[in-house]
């Protein structure tokens, strides 16, 4: 008789703070099949918030490593992944996945290690340095990109063979957005008068490209422009001085008026509960994310058409998606958002959020993420040690 | 989705061109051509083509000449289409190049610009056997950099126009061109400062593949070189570098700072401050480099100053340059004002 016990995974990022690649790594955790997989968590090196939304059956383990080659850190981790017994690694984030490729050319670990990419600079920089293809061809035996320019820089640029490349789209935890109480957005923020009032959730970051957005409500007709207002929510100390350069663009084209700067806020659920409609302006994304809480939310969004999610959604009528940098598309996708009243706009929402159940339900997408674990864990490259060695023989996702 | 062709006394080449043109799969909804006052039968083969074309073409001819760079921005004014492919008359497209490029943006709507090899083929269209990017020495780079920086473009010359597919907002954010351009002391040509802003407001991909067969002969305007010859240029700029003060270097470099400043000047207006910061570095090493100082510390200074912050290129060019400009500092003799 065989001995059954679930496959034991442990994701690995960098920290516990909020942040794409972080939250990613925490749904799908809680996500997994519990029937199947045995789930725990490593911030390789400091804790943060995202800690108390992790389940309670998770266990967490920060290793307090302070560089790539911190080699205490290593030493560290890899006592606790083999006294864990750990069947597969799951790293997010390119720094994470090159820590845990040096423990295994080192010999420090051969535990199988899927590396899960969310890269979001492909607009400046798609290079594959001779350190970053060393680590992923030989400390990585399996590569899952969030975008398909990710998966074909990959397979391309860094000379993976294909089936070992995969792609997975994000998903979300719609239970999160279950009977959330909306804040009544233009009291809040004395927008009194406003037909409507949009949401943009993204720290003031270049990337985030918030310039776009003020320049599309300066090309808006002074009539048009009255009757929309944008409210920002995120964190304005990101990047020195990001903020007071847009702020002064703002005031140059006089759309001040138009803005409202929320800050980074807990409550952000709430306000997207009380918004008319979700905006993002960003440069490049291979999420996003953020367009998934706008459809989990049932807003409409102007997004830019960047990232593998906008890219599924493209073409639905649930939202607009002006190409990036292009203050004119924008400007016309706000105008456009604006005339279908409020009655087009909430059945416009309601479809977004029936994508998002549809597609990109987290329970879904973790389903597919399963597959690719099982898949690593069947084959012979990945069969880890410890499965080899199990009394039955079978691979764990089999037991 | 507009070509944009300018002609000067190019009619020994221009049927070459035209009929590769009409035979893209992805055929263009317009093609602007701005003949720069030809005496030749450039434009009587131009009317004629636009007679038979299987797409609008509108001509316009300068009533003098204006040379090359304000031409193209001329050209590029009256584009209409989403898209805008730059032609030279000499050339030969292959079917797929417009398909290939215009997919490529289309696929990927950050990129702003995208640029690719070509083949090299001599006066008569009989291939050489070798490619443009490596003719010109800069494959290196590319291949390294898929997506091209724009404090790159601002260092080197690296896109050729006729190579490259811009979106609209490229061509509108590098419009008009700045004076500076045609500086006779350090002139920038028009494809270059195009690659330029649209990587300052946007993203530039290169390609290297090559989608179209280049024409090397001593009339056109690019010139590739023969490996000899590019070794010969480069032991010459070398020998001058280290030779001493030189006046008209110290202009090139203030022209130089003033294109890539007022390509700064571009991507801040359009909100790209990253872009804007990166290349106000690169002019600023350009305005120390016109002016090193007068006495051998404060030279030196200044000089390891720019490597200190990167300021010289991480290539063998870079590492030359800030070779010259040191022994240059440690030399005794005052600098001369230019």
């Amino acid at each position: 008789m065989s001995i059954l016990h679930r496959t034991r995974v442990l994701a690995v990022t960098d920290s516990l703070e909020v942040g794409g690649a972080e939250r990613v790594a925490v749904d799908i955790v809680n996500s997994l099949d519990r029937a199947q997989f045995e789930p725990s968590f490593c911030a390789t090196r400091c804790d943060g918030p995202l800690r108390d939304m992790l389940l309670p059956d998770v266990e967490v383990t920060i290793t307090g490593r302070r560089a790539t080659w911190d080699v205490a850190g290593m030493v560290r981790f890899a006592h606790w992944v083999r006294s864990h017994e750990i069947d597969l690694l799951h790293t997010h984030g390119r720094g994470t996945m090159k820590f845990v490729a040096l423990c295994r050319r080192l010999g420090l670990l051969d535990t199988p290690h899927l590396f899960h990419d969310h890269y979001g600079r492909l607009h400046l920089d798609r290079q594959a340095t001779a350190g970053m293809r060393s680590a992923l061809r030989t400390g990585v035996d399996a590569y899952l990109g969030v975008d398909s320019r990710l998966c074909e820089w990959a397979r391309t640029n860094v000379g993976l063979p294909a089936d070992r490349v995969h792609l997975a789209r994000s998903g979300v935890d719609l239970s999160r957005f279950d009977h959330v109480e909306p804040v009544d957005l233009r009291k809040e923020f004395d927008l009194d008068g406003v037909e409507v009032v949009l949401v943009m959730v993204a720290n003031y970051r270049q990337q985030k490209d918030h310039p776009t957005v003020f320049r599309a409500l300066a090309e808006l007709p002074i009539d048009l422009r009255r009757r929309i207002a944008v409210v920002t929510i995120g964190s304005t100390t990101s990047e020195p001085g990001f903020f007071e350069r847009c702020w002064a663009m703002a005031t140059e084209l006089g759309v001040t008026d138009q803005i409202r700067v929320a800050g980074a806020r807990a409550d952000a659920l709430q306000l997207l509960a009380g918004a008319d409609g979700g905006l993002l302006a960003s440069k490049n994304e291979t999420g996003p994310l953020v367009v998934l809480e706008y459809m989990a939310s049932s807003l409409p969004f102007v997004v830019t058409d960047t990232g593998e999610v906008t890219r599924a959604v493209r073409d639905l009528p649930i939202g607009f998606t002006p190409e990036p940098r292009d203050p004119v598309e924008m400007a016309e996708a706000m105008a456009a958002l604006l005339e279908l009243g409020p009655d087009e706009r909430r059945a416009m929402g309601r479809r977004g959020r029936a994508v998002a159940e549809e597609v990109f339900d987290q329970r879904r997408v973790t389903r597919q993420i399963e597959e690719v674990y099982h898949h690593l864990l069947t084959t012979q490259r990945g069969a880890p040690a410890r499965a080899a060695t199990s009394a039955t023989g079978n691979p764990p996702a089999d037991r | 989705m507009s070509v944009a062709l300018c002609t000067y006394q190019g009619e020994a080449w221009l049927p070459e061109l035209l009929e590769s043109l009409a035979a893209q799969e992805l055929l263009p909804d317009e093609l602007v051509v701005q003949d720069d006052a030809s005496t030749d039968g450039t434009v009587a083969l131009l009317e004629a083509f636009a007679a038979s074309a299987p797409f609008p073409v509108r001509l316009v001819v300068n009533p003098e000449r204006v040379g090359s760079t304000p031409n193209f921005e001329r050209a590029l004014a009256r584009v209409e289409g989403r898209y805008v492919a730059l032609a030279d008359q000499d050339d030969i497209w292959y079917p797929h190049k417009l398909a290939r490029l215009v997919g490529m943006l289309e696929d990927d709507p950050i990129l702003t610009l995208a640029f690719s090899d070509a083949d090299l083929v001599d006066e008569r269209g009989r291939p050489t056997g070798r490619r443009l990017w490596s003719g010109r020495g800069i494959r290196h780079h590319l291949v390294a950099h898929e997506i091209v920086p724009c404090a790159l473009f601002a260092r080197r010359s690296l896109s050729t126009g006729c190579t490259m597919v811009a979106r609209r907002r490229a061509v509108e954010a590098a419009l008009p061109f700045p004076t500076s351009l045609d500086d006779p002391q350090a002139p920038m040509r028009h494809d270059r400062w195009l690659s330029l802003v649209a990587a300052a407001v946007g993203t530039v991909r290169a390609v290297p593949e090559p989608l179209l067969a280049f024409r090397s002969h001593p009339e056109q305007q690019t010139g590739v070189l023969e490996p000899a010859q590019l070794r010969s240029r480069l032991a010459a700029a070398a020998v001058a570098a280290l030779a001493g003060d030189d006046p008209a270097r110290a202009v090139e470099h203030e022209v130089r700072a003033q294109q890539v400043a007022e390509a700064a000047h571009r991507a801040d207006l359009w909100g790209d401050f990253e872009e804007a910061d990166e290349l106000r570095r690169v002019a600023r090493h350009h305005e120390v480099r016109a002016d090193l100082g007068d006495t051998i510390p404060e030279r030196t200074r200044r000089v390891w100053g720019q490597v200190a912050d990167g300021g010289y290129d991480r290539s063998a060019m870079g590492v030359a340059s800030a070779a010259a400009d040191l022994a240059r500092a440690l030399r005794p003799a005052r600098r001369t004002a230019p």
